[in-house]
């Protein structure tokens, strides 16, 4: 089964590489579009001093300081892991910003916020990855006071869903397996009382991602007897994986979403 | 107003940047100088009040140069400046207090005769009786008064005229070793490195970084840039430093209707050849002796990476290359990639390395350790290895350390670097240049200004003892103030009632 040679490269690559390496070249230092398309969001969200973001799935924190910078907000991360928020908060001390940027480990489907209190949200490249993504979405809308805005990307795929050969690459990403056509996205936001006003695709920046991807599976396979035997083997296969991507990415069955909407 | 019919004001079709200074490139007086984006690109407009107005392209893709500009790391201030500021830049080098970075790259020129006479050479070198050949004590106050002003310089490179004809190169070359000095380049045309094993076996034993000149393929690109067809012994000048375990960067002159279509065929040469770890190329600088050029037509580093990319479309896109901040950003832009399968995969896919050495509007708080890493990478004095601080960082350890010695081998380094000329100087690049030429009384005077202000033809007049004409950037707008030199460069025709050309000291 694909999924279990997936959890057995994982195994490999963080015992290769330790913590540190991993972080840099396998981790989630990378959401598609970057700090580029998160400076796009931010700005979407037309945050002011003393206005509350709550990012949702804030991971090590880039986002939430990000906004934090540019428009003087305060931001609550919610991130499920334990590690991820000491990293983020520990990034919010060294960026002088712990009275503005408060990290908290939770769950996105019971986000630790009274109902309307937040101004805004972000929620970047993780919708797919909630086991109940409509479950999220009502808990964001719940949160976020009349009138207060989303900003929501993910992976997002063509409606009538991958292909075969796109499932095996399904086996490997998380949030492939998940991920929903956009149209979807949008009626699950109606129905939680978001309305959409900008629906987007950033297909783009997925690619950068694919381009990422394979960079770090050839320097996998270029480290050569450095690396053991199982990774060298795993990014092979990887890397036959990354074609296929591509191949989805070109035909537009694969690709990236941005929607903002506003809490009626 | 009594008229009916009202004027209508238009908009300038031009986007004013900045105002800075720069130089006459006929007279050399110091002159203002506009920037400005025209029809999305960056052109400099300036006027003498002698010779009228001037126009030169800046860099071909305006969005480019624009966002290039937050990749500008603070300088470095160096241990001494050699200099005072009396007269203000660029007529104070060099180093001047007001100079922002210290020297990444020193470069010490041995000699002005060369064995070649190539059309193309901003040195004006070539089988001259009237030239100069350093001698030991000079050569050694030059070191010492660059590692005074450095401590512990990183790069020195030795050029010339051809530097490997001059009889005392290896010891040269074993002085600097012996101060310590971490990198020793020589800069050559590789006609020795052919045809003398011994030479080659003796830059072995010293280390030395070999910086070939490589310019393309075809016949006719030698013939317009070298004068001669040297294809065959660029090769056997190759085969020789791969068979002693030479490192060697191929550095191309690349000049508009020449070898533009040859770049990425350069590329690949290198990254297939064994002894070849990096590419360097440099739009050809319109000093000393050159092709005729329209200003306004120049290449600049934006179209050298579009035809990179566009002729390497399975290897590389630009926003592969990273603009280098210790120096001016938009002077050079790096890319670094290893090599996997026959294929280059740049390293920029890896590592967000714009997020680290964005330092203007520093949106994401950079590990410092990774930035400093990066930094030494993307420095004017990287070199072969200099990867090596990023694989071997503790904060990224992109490679455990067992594999590195297989891996080093397999990184590969572009370089895209413009210089500046009498056309484009720009004070506001000239002050941050980090590539200094090492002159005989211990100056260290930037790269650009040595070659265009009028620094190169007063010392090489004070070093040969025979004058020495001011030379002038061979421009189509203004041939008819033009004769040649007897090198081969220009100079201004003589007019009755001329004064003295103007200068630095």
């Amino acid at each position: 089964m694909t999924s279990g040679r997936a959890q057995d490269v994982k195994a490999c690559c963080s015992a290769a590489y330790g913590g540190a390496a991993a972080r840099y070249l396998l981790g989630e230092s990378f959401h598609p579009g970057g700090t580029d398309l998160t400076l796009t969001l931010v700005r979407e969200l037309a945050l002011g001093p003393g206005d509350l973001l709550v990012d949702v799935a804030s991971g090590r924190g880039t986002s939430a300081l990000l906004a934090a910078r540019e428009t003087g907000c305060d931001v609550i991360g919610v991130d499920l892991a334990p590690e991820n928020v000491a990293e983020a908060t520990a990034a919010a001390a060294t960026a002088g910003l712990r009275g503005e940027v408060r990290f908290v480990v939770g769950d996105a489907e019971r986000l630790p916020l009274d109902d309307g209190r937040a101004d805004a949200a972000l929620c970047e490249c993780s919708l797919c990855l909630f086991p109940d993504a409509a479950a999220a979405v009502a808990e964001i809308a719940r949160a976020l006071r009349p009138g207060g805005l989303l900003a929501l990307s993910d992976v997002v795929i063509a409606p009538g869903g991958i292909g075969p050969e796109m499932r095996d690459v399904a086996g490997w990403v998380a949030c492939l397996a998940n991920a929903r056509p956009i149209e979807d996205v949008v009626g699950m936001l109606q129905e939680a009382g978001l309305d959409p006003r900008r629906v987007e695709r950033h297909d783009r920046a997925i690619g950068e991602t694919v381009d990422r991807v394979e960079a770090r599976l050839r320097l996998a396979r270029a480290l050569g007897a450095a690396v053991p035997a199982e990774v060298r083997d795993g990014a092979r296969r990887g890397l036959e994986l990354v074609a296929a991507a591509r191949r989805a990415l070109a035909d537009g069955t694969l690709g990236y979403g941005v929607v903002v909407a506003r809490r009626r | 107003m009594a008229s009916t019919e009202r004027a209508r004001k238009a908009d300038r079709d031009e986007v004013f940047l900045e105002l800075t200074r720069s130089i006459c490139p006929v007279c050399k007086r110091v002159i203002d100088a506009e920037v400005n984006i025209r029809d999305g690109r960056v052109v400099m407009r300036k006027r003498c009040r002698e010779h009228g107005s001037f126009e030169a392209l800046v860099y071909s893709d305006a969005d480019l140069y624009m966002s290039q500009i937050r990749f500008n790391k603070p300088g470095t201030l160096p241990l001494e400046f050699q200099t005072q500021v009396r007269d203000g830049c660029p007529l104070d080098c060099g180093l001047c207090p007001d100079h922002k970075q210290h020297a990444c790259l020193g470069l010490i020129e041995v000699n002005s005769a060369c064995n070649l006479d190539c059309p193309v050479c901003f040195a004006d070198s070539g089988h001259h009786a009237d030239g100069f050949s350093l001698t030991r004590e000079q050569v050694a106050r030059m070191l010492d008064a660059f590692i005074a002003a450095e401590g512990d310089p990183e790069v020195i490179q030795f050029s010339g005229g051809e530097p490997s004809i001059h009889p005392q190169i290896v010891e040269f070359l074993q002085m600097a070793v012996d101060r310590g000095i971490r990198n020793v380049m020589l800069n050559t045309n590789g006609i020795r490195l052919a045809r003398d094993r011994r030479f080659v076996d003796e830059l072995a034993r010293l280390g030395i970084l070999v910086y070939l000149q490589f310019d393309g393929f075809d016949d006719a690109t030698h013939r317009a840039i070298r004068g001669r067809d040297l294809r065959e012994l660029k090769e056997r000048a190759l085969a020789s430093c791969a068979d002693a375990g030479l490192a060697v960067t191929l550095v191309a002159a690349v000049e508009r209707g020449v070898n533009e279509h040859e770049v990425g065929a350069v590329v690949r040469h290198g990254v297939a050849h064994p002894a070849v770890r990096a590419v360097v190329f440099q739009p050809v600088t319109h000093a000393g002796r050159h092709i005729a050029f329209d200003p306004l037509d120049r290449l600049t580093n934006a179209d050298v990476m579009r035809l990179l990319a566009a002729q390497l479309p399975e290897w590389l896109e630009v926003r592969d290359f990273v603009p280098v901040p210790c120096c001016f950003p938009t002077c050079r832009s790096m890319c670094y990639g290893f090599v996997d399968e026959g294929t280059l995969v740049p390293f920029a896919r890896l590592v967000d390395v714009e997020d680290y050495l964005d330092y203007a509007t520093n949106r994401v708080l950079p590990d410092l350790e990774v930035r400093h890493a990066l930094e030494g990478m993307f420095s004017a004095s990287a070199t072969p290895g200099a990867e090596a601080a990023l694989l071997s960082c503790e904060s990224c350890g992109i490679a455990p350390p067992d594999g590195l010695a297989d891996f080093a081998g397999r990184v590969f380094m572009i370089v895209v670097q413009d210089f500046q000329d009498a056309y484009t100087l720009n004070v506001r690049q000239l002050m941050k240049c980090c590539v200094e030429q090492i002159t005989p009384d211990g100056r260290l005077i930037p790269f650009c200004a040595y070659n265009s202000v009028g620094y190169r033809e007063r010392v090489r007049a004070s070093l040969s003892g025979a004058e020495v004409e001011p030379v002038v950037p061979n421009a189509l707008p203004i041939q008819d103030l033009l004769a040649p030199t007897r090198h081969g460069s220009r100079t201004v025709r003589a007019r009755p009632g001329d004064g003295a050309p103007r200068g630095p000291r």
